[in-house]
């Protein structure tokens, strides 16, 4: 706990020297408006709930995209791993998607979707898909052969054996690659709502940028910096509680 | 002969695909057969509409990566190796490195204007943080033999960090590189679909508009190129300049 507060001194100065230079003028506010600024206008919408709708539509996207992600990206990664046509099938198909830079996608799914929240959660659960599925992959191939010895030795069926024994065991590989996902989610989430929407934080930030209310814009910004730093925290201390039997987390 | 057997199932992948937009299956106008895409493509070539636009996209790309290297490299061995620049820099680039610096694109532009100017500095901002990281543990993971057998021979401190500490950080400042190359082309792309100003992105965004899916897949298998040649490139160079480390070990 000590760590982490001496950690957080450099931001503190950072922030200091930001409002300090702000209050001495040497920082004009049409250039960057001053902390204590941006942190009422955060305030503020917070108190008016200005802020709550948007924080819900961007939610929604991002935990859709994320969750569709996560739930096909673990099933194909553990049934690739144990059966070789669905690896050999599914295995072009991750080539090719491998090197595209996923945001880059986001016309293409309007075309195809629409430019509402289907193509927005589409190209999330796309980007997010390929971490999720290599990771599992991974993980799945690595597992030790003595796990499934022993466990077929006492008559587990393959399918059991895929739930119960090689996906608990590639957890921590898992974990890793939805980590990355949740990463991910939110620069495409950001990216798709800059492009085309009507509600979200990205269309907030892209808005109040728009109409020059600086204070405001960088309010969702540091905002949304705060979402994505607590919900990587959340999960990664449920990932510990999660894992704490596990061999590799001792 | 392995290798042929190895590309089959992406084979039969692009055949289905093609086969799928002949048939009438889906309509072409929405998902267009390989054979056409790559036609598009080629046509974009002959007719040399691509090139002002890709390079536009990698032109900033590189501008912002090589401003990221140029500053994160030396910041970065700099907090590997003073205790205070570790202590005031290591946690804030640490808490920054997962944030999607992309929302910042208003704020760029705002600061920057709309042309190349304000997307250049938020690749180089974007790059900056996975290359300081891996400088810094580069730097800081160096055996300290190496340290003391300079320090002995009476080697200033800047000589020291420019012929002993960066060639031996090498091997993590490249992988930094190499996330930064994808990170680079990802960011250009996104700024220019976000705020124009020419480049693959906005030739994206335009075929968007006029329902162009051919060109608009024509325009990602480019940027996808661009991306994957700029990682191949970086690997290359990585084998080429450290092949003296990698004998070594």
């Amino acid at each position: 706990m000590r760590l982490a507060l001496t950690k957080l001194i450099p931001l503190a100065l950072l922030l200091a020297a930001w409002q300090a230079a702000s209050g001495a003028g040497v920082l004009p506010k049409s250039v960057l408006p001053s902390f204590v600024d941006v942190a009422a206008s955060l305030a503020a919408m917070v108190r008016t709930g200005e802020i709550w709708p948007h924080t819900a539509a961007s939610l929604g996207r991002a935990g859709a995209g994320f969750l569709i992600a996560v739930v096909a990206g673990v099933s194909l990664g553990l049934v690739m791993a144990r059966v070789r046509a669905v690896e050999q099938g599914a295995e072009p198909i991750l080539l090719l998607l491998y090197p595209v830079p996923k945001p880059a996608m986001i016309p293409l799914f309007m075309i195809w979707l629409g430019i509402g929240d289907f193509s927005k959660i589409a190209v999330i659960a796309l980007a997010c898909l390929l971490p999720v599925v290599v990771a599992t992959f991974n993980g799945a191939r690595s597992v030790d052969d003595i796990l499934l010895w022993s466990a077929r030795a006492r008559g587990t069926s393959e399918r059991r054996l895929l739930w119960r024994v090689i996906l608990p065991a590639a957890l921590p590989q898992v974990a890793a690659g939805v980590r990355t996902a949740i990463a991910v989610a939110i620069i495409v989430l950001v990216s798709s709502e800059f492009i085309s929407s009507e509600k979200g934080l990205g269309y907030l930030i892209f808005s109040f940028g728009g109409v020059g209310a600086d204070d405001a814009m960088l309010a969702v910004v540091i905002y949304l910096a705060i979402l994505g730093y607590l919900l990587d925290r959340f999960y990664m201390a449920g990932i510990r509680r999660l894992l704490s039997w596990h061999a590799f987390t001792h | 002969m392995r290798s042929l057997t190895r590309f089959l199932p992406l084979a039969i992948l692009l055949a289905a695909w093609e086969l799928v937009g002949r048939t009438g299956f889906v309509n072409p106008n929405v998902f267009p057969p390989v054979t056409e895409i790559v036609l598009r493509w080629f046509a974009l070539i002959a007719d040399g509409r691509i090139f002002g636009p890709l390079w536009s996209t990698l032109w900033r790309a590189l501008a912002g990566l090589a401003m990221a290297i140029g500053c994160g490299v030396p910041l970065g061995l700099l907090m590997g190796r003073a205790r205070w620049a570790e202590w005031f820099f290591e946690p804030l680039f640490s808490f920054g490195f997962p944030l999607p610096k992309i929302a910042l694109i208003p704020l760029f532009v705002h600061w920057f204007g709309v042309f190349s100017l304000s997307k250049v500095m938020l690749i180089f901002t974007d790059c900056l943080f996975p290359i300081v990281l891996f400088s810094y543990h580069g730097a800081r993971g160096l055996s300290p033999i190496y340290l003391w057998s300079a320090q002995s021979r009476g080697t200033g401190r800047l000589r020291m960090m420019w012929r002993v500490v960066l060639p031996l950080s090498l091997a993590s400042i490249y992988d930094g590189v190499q996330v930064a190359v994808v990170v680079a082309v990802l960011v250009a792309v996104v700024c220019e679909m976000v705020s124009g100003g020419g480049g693959l992105g906005e030739m994206m965004i335009r075929s968007y508009r006029y329902g162009d899916v051919r060109t608009a897949f024509a325009t990602l298998v480019t940027i996808s190129l661009i991306g994957y040649a700029l990682y191949k490139l970086a690997q290359w160079l990585r084998g080429r300049l450290l092949h003296w480390q990698l004998a070594e070990a």
